[in-house]
Parts: C-alpha cells; sequence; structure tokens
C-alpha cells in the first residue's frame, strides 16, 4: 500500500513539476559536462571549446536524454490523458451549444436519478444506523389464513415474542420494539414526540455504547410494569438540556409517567427508525404496564389477543435464513397451540396454519410495505427511464458529432494516431460531459430533490444530497456509466471507418449515412417516452377519481380536537363536564363556525356494537356497522346532509328515547324497500331498550376510499358515552392557521398535565390520497421531462440529417420536387420512427400495465383513453420537431446547396 | 586510449548501486568512479547514466539529496538506501551465476 501512495505521489510530481524536474536534470547535466570538459583539458590538453564538445559526445545527446529520463519517469500514461482531456476540453469549448446541450441533458437524466435514489435507498437499501451486523438483523413476520387468505403481521403480543425467544435456539439476540407518539415534557412545554418503547436486548443490536450513564436492564424491563427510567437520544441531550453531564438522574415526563433519566445514546443512534428518530426510550414493559390493557382475563404479558410491538431477531453465526424461519415457525406453532388450549374460539392450528418467516429489517421492504414506498420504488424505476433516454439522446448527439468530424478522423488515423488513442480520446471527451452533468445533476439533486424527499419521507428527516456519499456515489456512477454508454456509439463509428472513401470524401458524402444505430436510439427514446406518459395518464386519471369519490362530509374547513389525559383522574362526571365546558369554549375563538362532539374519526378510529334488529337472524353477517355520537351540530359542522327524517338534536338528552340516525346504505341493508323512520334497533346487547332511528343520512367513506360499505350510524352524545370523545370545529378560512388559536383557547381548562392535540382532518384524509397525488405528479413530472428529452432528440438528428443532405435536397429541388414535396419527405421521415417508438412503447405499456394496476384507482391499466391521447401527443410533438428542420430544408436554394462543399 | 565497451543491458544498475556502496558521490563522479575502478573499460554515458539514476531512487534503491560537491558546486548527490544493498546483493548473485554460465559456454569445446 505505501509502496503505491509513493509511485502515484512520484507520478504525480512528475507530472505537475514536468518543468521543475527538467531544471534540475539541466543543473545536473551542466555540472557533468563541465566537470568532464574539464579533465579533458587537464588530462588530454585540449582547448576549452573542444573538451566542451567531447565531454557532451560522451554524455549524449541532450534532447534524447531528456526524453529518455521521461519516459523513465513514467509521465508518459499521464501525459497522453493530460493531452486527451485538453483536447477534450478544447473541442467542447469551441462547440459551447452542443456542450450545453449534452451536459443539461445529462443533469436531468442523473439528477433524477440521484433524487429519487436518495429516496429509495433510505426506504429501501439502508441498513439502520450503527446497527452491529444489519445482514443477520431481521424483523419477526408471522403468518395464520383467515378464511383462506394469509395474512402477515409484524405486530405480535408479548406473550408470543417471550414464546418465541424462549423456544427458537437460532438466534443470538431477540427484542421487541415500538415507537409511539406521546407528550414529553409538562405544561405548555409540553409536546408529542416520538418515543421508542423497547425491551432491554435491543441495545445489544447495536454499536452504540451509551455516551452517558447507561440503558436500562433486563431487571429493568419486565412485567408487571418495567421501571421509570428513560435513555434520552443524543439530539434531544442536545437541544433540552445543552449537553449538560448532569442530566443524570433527572426526571421528565413521558405520555402519563415521570421517568428518571439513566442514560444517553450516542450521536447518530436512531434505533430502527432512521428517518422518525426517536427523542428517548423507555421500557417496552413500562410502556406496555402504563397502558393498562382492558383485555378479558389476561394480563398484557401473558394475553394474545394485544398486538402491540414489532419484534427483531439477530441469526446466530451460520445459521441459514431458511434454518431460521424453520426454527421460528416450530416456536410459533407451539405458541399458536398454547393459545388455541387457552381460548377454544381461536381457528384451529389446520385452518389458521400458522408459520413465522424473518424478513428485511426495513419496513418498506415488506411484508405490509406503506404504499408510499411501492410508488417511491416505481419512481425509482421512472427515474432510471429518464436516464436511458437522456443517455440516448447524448449517445445520438456525440454521434451525430463524429459523424460531422468523420474527414478529421480520418486525417488523424492516415497520420498515424492509433485507433486505441483515438477510442481514448472519443471516452475522455463522452466521459468529462457525463462528469459535468453528473455535477450539474446533483445540483439539480439537491434543490429540486428537497421537494422530492419532504413528499416521501418524514417531515424531520434531515436528508440532503449533497452531504451523502452514498447518494454522491450512485450519481458518479451514473455520471460514469453514462460516459462509458454514450461514448461508445461513436467509438463504433469509427471501427467501421474506411481512411480511403473518408480522406476522399468532402464534408458531404462524408457525413450522409443512413444510421441504423441513430435510429435505434431514437425509437428507444420513443418506445420509453410512451411508457412514461402512459403511466402519467393512469396515475392522472386514478387521482381525479380519488378526488371525486364523494366522502359524504366536507374537511376542508374541519379540526379535530382531542384531549390526552396522561393519567390525570377524572371521574365520569368530571370528564364529562370538561367535555362540555370544552365545546363551549371553542365556539367562542373568532373564526369558529360550528362545532360538535364527536367519538370516531373517519379513516383514524372506528367504533363498532353487535346490534340487535327485529326480523334480522344476525346483523353482524350482513357487515361491519360503524357508530359515532354526536352533538346536534354535527351535520351542519361536517357537512354530511339529512336525506330523511331529522339529525340527533337537543330533545335527544340523557334519559329521553334513544335515537340514531342511520347512513343510507345502512338503511337499505337492513329495511329493504321499508320506511328506516321509527324501526327500533338494541345496541350492544338483545336486553337493552331499543334505540329508535329518527333519520337517515347520506353516505360516508369511513374506512377505505374504494368500496366502502358505508354502514354508518350516529348517536347522541348525550345518550352515548357522554363522557368520552372530542370534538370536530369547523373554523373559517385556512384550518392550518386556526390550530393554534383553538388549542392556546382550549389548553387553559385542561387540568393537570393533561392536553390538548388540534389536527385539520384534511391532513388525515389527505394521507389517504397521497399515493394518487404523489404518483401523478410524479409521473407527470418525469413524463414530461422525457417527452421534452426525446423531442429534442429527434429535432436534433432530424435537423442534423437535413444539414448533411442539403445537397441531396438541392438537387431534388433542382428537378422539380416543390417546398411542399421537401417538407413531406423529411417529416415522414421523422415520423415513421416515431409510429415505431409507439407502437413498441404501447406494447410495453401493456405489458408492465399488469405490475401497476395494483396501485391505481378505479382505472384500468389498459385505459384506451390514455394510450390514445399519449400516441396521439407523442406523434404531434414528433412532427412539430421534424417540422421545424423540414422546413428550413424546403428553404434551400438549389444553387447554393450544390455550389456549396 | 583503451577499447570501451557498452554496457550489456541491466548491469549499469548493478554497477551503479556498487559505486555507490564506497561512499556518497554525485553523477559525474559516478562516471568517473565506474572509468576509474573497470581500468577505463566501462563507460557510462551515452545518455543513460541520468535516467538509471533516476529509476534507481524511483524504487529506493538510492536517494538523492542537493548538496555541495568536491569542487564546490551544487550538485546532486546520491546515497544507497538500505533497501538499494539488499538489491545489490541479489543483482550480485544473478550476475555471477550469469557470468559463470556465460564463461561455461565460452570454454565449451
Amino acid at each position: 500500500m505505501p509502496k503505491i501512495r509513493t509511485w502515484l505521489r512520484r507520478r504525480l510530481r512528475a507530472l505537475l513539476h514536468s518543468g521543475a524536474i527538467d531544471r534540475e536534470l539541466d543543473d545536473e547535466i551542466r555540472l557533468h559536462v563541465d566537470l568532464e570538459a574539464a579533465e579533458l583539458m587537464e588530462r588530454e590538453g585540449l582547448s576549452a571549446a573542444e573538451a566542451r564538445r567531447r565531454a557532451m559526445i560522451a554524455l549524449g545527446g541532450a534532447a534524447r536524454m531528456r526524453e529518455e529520463h521521461r519516459d523513465v519517469r513514467g509521465v508518459r500514461w499521464l501525459e497522453h490523458r493530460g493531452q486527451d482531456i485538453r483536447y477534450a476540453v478544447r473541442g467542447l469549448r469551441n462547440r459551447p451549444g452542443f456542450t450545453l446541450a449534452v451536459v443539461l441533458t445529462l443533469a436531468l437524466g442523473i439528477g433524477a436519478n440521484a433524487a429519487m435514489f436518495s429516496i429509495v435507498d433510505r426506504l429501501l437499501f439502508r441498513a439502520p444506523p450503527l446497527m452491529r451486523d444489519p445482514a443477520m438483523v431481521h424483523r419477526v413476520v408471522l403468518s395464520t389464513s383467515y378464511r383462506g387468505v394469509e395474512g402477515h403481521n409484524t405486530y405480535i403480543p408479548y406473550a408470543r415474542f417471550v414464546d418465541v425467544t424462549r423456544n427458537t435456539h437460532s438466534f443470538s439476540r431477540t427484542a421487541l420494539f415500538t415507537e409511539n407518539e406521546l407528550a414529553v415534557g409538562v405544561g405548555t412545554d409540553a409536546r408529542e414526540m416520538q418515543v421508542g418503547a423497547v425491551t432491554s436486548g435491543f441495545f445489544g443490536f447495536f454499536n452504540a455504547r451509551p455516551i452517558l450513564g447507561r440503558y436500562f436492564t433486563a431487571a429493568e424491563d419486565s412485567p408487571p410494569i418495567g421501571a421509570a427510567v428513560v435513555v434520552l437520544s443524543y439530539g434531544f441531550w442536545e437541544s433540552q438540556y445543552g449537553a449538560r453531564p448532569d442530566v443524570i438522574g433527572r426526571h421528565i415526563q413521558v405520555g402519563a409517567t415521570l421517568y428518571t433519566v439513566i442514560g444517553v445514546a450516542p450521536r447518530g443512534f436512531a434505533g430502527v427508525w432512521p428517518e422518525t428518530p426517536p427523542v428517548a426510550y423507555i421500557p417496552a414493559s413500562a410502556r406496555a404496564g402504563e397502558q393498562r390493557y382492558g383485555g378479558k382475563g389476561d394480563p398484557w404479558w401473558t394475553t394474545y389477543h394485544w398486538t402491540w410491538a414489532q419484534s427483531m431477531v439477530e441469526r446466530k453465526p451460520g445459521v441459514t435464513i431458511a434454518q431460521a424461519n424453520a426454527d421460528l415457525s416450530q416456536a410459533y406453532l407451539h405458541s399458536y397451540q398454547a393459545e388455541v388450549a387457552a381460548s377454544p374460539g381461536e381457528q384451529p392450528v389446520a385452518i389458521a396454519r400458522p408459520h413465522a418467516s424473518v424478513a428485511s429489517i426495513l419496513s418498506d421492504r415488506g411484508p405490509n410495505e406503506s404504499s408510499l414506498a411501492k410508488v417511491a420504488t416505481w419512481i425509482g424505476g421512472v427515474a432510471l427511464i429518464v436516464w436511458l433516454i437522456a443517455c440516448a439522446n447524448v449517445a445520438n448527439l456525440l454521434l451525430a458529432r463524429a459523424l460531422q468530424r468523420r474527414r478529421e478522423i480520418a486525417v488523424r488515423l492516415a497520420l498515424g494516431v492509433t485507433r486505441s488513442r483515438l477510442a481514448a480520446q472519443l471516452l475522455t471527451e463522452s466521459t468529462i460531459l457525463a462528469l459535468l452533468g453528473g455535477l450539474s445533476g446533483v445540483l439539480i439533486a439537491q434543490w429540486g430533490g428537497a421537494v422530492l424527499r419532504a413528499e416521501f419521507l418524514s417531515k424531520t428527516s434531515t436528508a440532503s444530497v449533497m452531504t451523502d456519499p452514498r447518494t454522491l456515489i450512485y450519481a458518479g456512477a451514473a455520471a460514469l456509466v453514462a460516459g462509458l454508454l454514450t461514448g461508445l456509439a461513436p467509438l463504433l463509428q469509427t471501427r467501421r471507418m474506411n481512411l480511403n472513401s473518408d480522406l476522399k470524401a468532402g464534408a458531404r458524402e462524408g457525413g450522409y449515412q443512413r444510421s441504423g444505430l441513430r435510429a435505434g436510439l431514437l425509437i428507444l427514446q420513443g418506445t420509453l417516452s410512451v411508457v412514461l406518459l402512459v403511466g402519467a395518464g393512469l396515475f392522472v386519471r386514478s387521482l381525479r377519481h380519488v378526488k371525486a369519490v364523494p366522502l359524504g362530509f366536507e374537511p376542508e374547513h374541519v379540526v379535530m380536537v382531542e384531549t390526552n389525559m396522561r393519567g390525570v383522574p377524572l371521574d365520569s362526571a368530571r370528564s364529562q363536564a370538561l367535555v362540555e365546558q370544552l365545546q363551549a369554549a371553542v365556539a367562542a375563538v373568532p373564526g369558529v363556525t360550528n362545532a360538535t362532539r364527536q367519538l370516531t374519526m373517519p379513516f383514524w378510529s372506528t367504533w363498532s356494537l353487535g346490534l340487535t334488529v327485529a326480523g334480522i337472524d344476525s346483523v353482524d353477517k350482513l357487515g361491519q356497522f360503524n357508530l359515532d355520537a354526536v352533538s346536534p351540530t354535527y351535520f351542519a359542522t361536517m357537512g354530511t346532509r339529512i336525506m330523511q327524517g331529522r339529525g340527533i338534536e337537543a330533545r335527544d338528552a340523557a334519559g329521553a328515547p334513544g335515537a340514531m340516525v342511520v347512513s343510507q346504505a345502512m338503511a337499505k341493508k337492513l329495511w329493504p324497500g321499508a320506511s328506516p323512520i321509527g324501526q327500533c334497533v338494541r345496541i350492544d346487547s338483545d336486553t337493552l331498550p331499543c334505540t329508535y332511528v329518527v333519520g337517515v343520512a347520506e353516505n360516508i367513506k369511513a374506512d377505505h376510499l374504494g368500496d366502502d360499505p358505508g354502514l354508518f350510524y350516529y348517536l347522541s352524545a348525550a345518550q352515548f358515552h357522554p363522557n368520552q370523545g372530542g370534538l370536530f370545529v369547523r373554523v373559517q378560512g385556512d384550518p392550518d392557521r386556526m390550530k393554534e388559536p383553538v388549542r392556546k383557547a382550549l389548553q387553559r381548562l385542561m387540568p393537570g398535565a393533561s392536553y390538548i392535540t388540534v389536527t385539520p382532518i384534511g391532513d388525515i384524509i389527505g394521507e389517504q390520497t397521497q399515493p394518487w397525488q404523489l404518483g401523478a405528479s410524479m409521473f407527470v413530472i418525469f413524463g414530461a421531462l422525457a417527452l421534452i428529452l426525446a423531442a429534442i432528440g429527434l429535432y436534433g438528428v432530424i435537423a442534423f440529417t437535413v444539414s448533411q443532405r442539403l445537397h441531396e435536397l438541392g438537387v431534388r429541388v433542382a428537378l422539380g420536387a416543390s417546398g411542399r414535396d421537401i417538407v413531406r419527405h423529411v417529416v415522414t421521415g421523422g415520423l415513421r420512427l416515431a409510429v415505431v417508438g409507439v407502437g413498441c412503447g404501447v406494447v410495453l405499456a401493456l405489458v408492465l400495465g399488469h405490475w401497476v394496476a395494483p396501485l391505481l384507482f378505479e382505472e384500468s391499466a389498459r385505459d384506451p383513453a390514455v394510450f390514445g391521447v399519449v400516441a396521439a401527443v407523442l406523434l404531434a410533438v414528433a412532427a412539430l420537431a421534424s417540422y421545424i428542420p423540414a422546413r428550413r430544408a424546403a428553404q434551400v436554394n438549389p444553387i447554393r446547396a450544390l455550389r456549396a462543399e | 586510449m583503451p577499447q570501451r565497451t557498452d554496457l550489456l543491458q541491466g548491469t549499469l544498475d548493478l554497477l551503479v548501486l556498487k559505486t555507490l556502496l564506497l561512499g556518497p558521490l554525485h553523477g559525474w563522479a559516478i562516471s568517473k568512479r565506474l572509468r576509474a575502478l573497470s581500468s577505463d573499460v566501462l563507460d557510462v554515458g551515452q545518455g543513460s547514466l541520468y535516467p538509471a539514476l533516476y529509476r534507481l531512487e524511483d524504487d529506493e534503491w538510492i536517494r538523492s539529496e542537493w548538496g555541495t560537491s568536491p569542487e564546490g558546486r551544487r550538485a546532486r548527490i546520491y546515497t544507497i538506501t538500505a533497501l538499494g544493498r539488499k538489491q545489490l546483493a541479489v543483482e550480485r548473485s544473478a550476475w555471477r551465476r550469469f557470468s559463470a554460465a556465460v564463461d561455461q559456454v565460452l570454454h565449451a569445446t
């Protein structure tokens, strides 16, 4: 190694200080000649001049020696590369338009790629920071079949984790982990932050010694409730405690419990949540114990019915994934059998077919990956296609340039430049272009990519392209490969060169040749553009369908108010009083038009109970009926229309007969053909008194944007759990601007450490439509990019061909062709390529559609409208791109064209 | 003037290293010493000495620094390194084998 370094240093010195070395050598030679001459004078009595001459002869020709000396220095190779670079730079500087076009094209392609790579890498490839051996660490996936459909779960009960840890032998460590958003701090400082709840073994997966204090032990993390100790993250310690070492032993409120700080994790440690780094880590058993799991019978550490955390394992050295899966499966089978034995209501083993496997520690690698990750992967592929198009474009431009320089190259070959040297020069040129493109691409990725990252990664993520070595390496590789690929095309051309004919030919005949390669590249661009544009079309239509879905309520100006009691004990009368106070107080806030109580929020939480209706055997079999308990102002606040009868009113007070409003779908399901008004429904138990239907509301979407059955009913908040729930508040103007005034007005009423959160419900609905929103905007951006690049490519090639064919076109005009004939001739040539490209693209898009279909919303992947529009757009653009140079060709003056050489 | 012989390829390194074994020298002194040691038979020159010196230095068998020659002039003085001594031993035994082999061929009857 040091040998290589010295060698490189010397070579570099030899190259950079070539002048200095030559001067030193001259000094040495002068000394040599002087001394030799002096000796000759003395020994043989020669005259000074003669002695000097003889000394020079003896030494050998100075110039030759210097060359030889240099050769020995081994700088030849480097000098050649230096010459190539200077030659290429000179050539590129002489043609700024060409250079700019190539660099911009590559910059767009590489920039799009680098930006997407930085996202896809984080979602799918990058191991959590500081993890000891990411290749051996996995999440555990438990799979069971239900009604013949296999489902995969990564969230498991604590008891299952204990069983699996105890009954497997393939793993050197196991841990249970979950991340919750909990209120940290008290009073007005309290803010909801990410907190990791992990078992004591969690930290062993990482090379992360605490920078201060210690992590919690197994003894501090055991049922029934773990010790109230907390390990802070480095960032939180720095920002909240000014990195003071005396933080150990201090107390901090997390959720409902006061914790004691026992340690600080090192910088960069983020558990398995690099995109949403927790501010603190608490024992899993402390978190579980605090939540007072209220299931029937078993406490939280033995029940199989409370799934609240994920588990991870590290394989022992030498254990294969297959062995690990088999080991896990037998442990899960035992555990499942124990569960069935304890609660006979469970599905038997033969039907559930429980089995387990290990999966990537990265949750977006699946199973159950977010649709965001799927979309990101697709967009990553799309970016790659844009890169390919950019490469094809640049290859075509370089090819055209090589053709123009045909004669120059032939001359150089004739003068004795070796072909390998020529190849090196061409590659140097394309590599320089690619690196310039890469550099500009990184800039594009940095500025333009910020938008992408905000869409895909969490808001707290500090991802930056410039400072991320993996992304920079990727961008560099993309640039180099682009350089080699695009340099290849002109290289192939020089191999086919015929010196004799090229030298004899003028620029004219030498230039114009039909090139299969160029046509192929253009067709490739057309094909890929069609694929991207079809994708764009499908996603745009999906988004329009998603947006057009009638929700049954108007989320735009409504915020949701939730209370978080953090263990502040309130009896039911006082909590009811609190909710009522909150509702009254919020109505008085300026800008608030309406407020209603609520128990559930569509797409956020559901509540369902067993129903009994006269004349129907089992209402449950008809589907799941979700409920909300609301104030009389609910329908006005949410904008849900009453279709029949009345809404909930003030008279539906406590003690009055039970009242309910049902959705149209529910009315149709339960009382087809009959009027639902006045019908009796017994809720929760068939021995309870009737709740009477007083009205019918329009259907709402509560669970799926797609085919939601819409079985929903509303009770009176005064009659159903009057001490629970939060509020929906309709505000004027931007709900984001109203969040803070509403929160401030209500927080004053909250007792103790309890607090208020305010969320615009548009945000919650927005999460539902986000994948399509993203898919549509990304495909449109990249599709447009592809179309522009393809159009530039076609235009460039046609324009070049026309300029090379001026002579031939001149002959045609001279022989009587009209301007229109010429235009038709040229445009037809361009269109012919476009038609082939569109054909190939349509076929490819149809094939790929199979995989993209699950991401679409009520949209066929073979929507003929989309395909038709895309084909038309592409052909129109191709026609335009050929028409502009064609018109120029038609204005050719035949005399000048024929005279010009 | 005695008959001079061109150097065999590869022997120059050996000779330069051997010469420097006797003490640090500058370029001209090396060629002079070589001539003296070989009784004026071997003559480096022909432009090969200085490239050879550079190469040897590149291989870290010799070291050079600018100093003052015995004649009182600024000169680059070459010194043999430990690595160079080792290399000299290697080349010397190689040369012995080679010359013995050549001798053997020439004496064959």
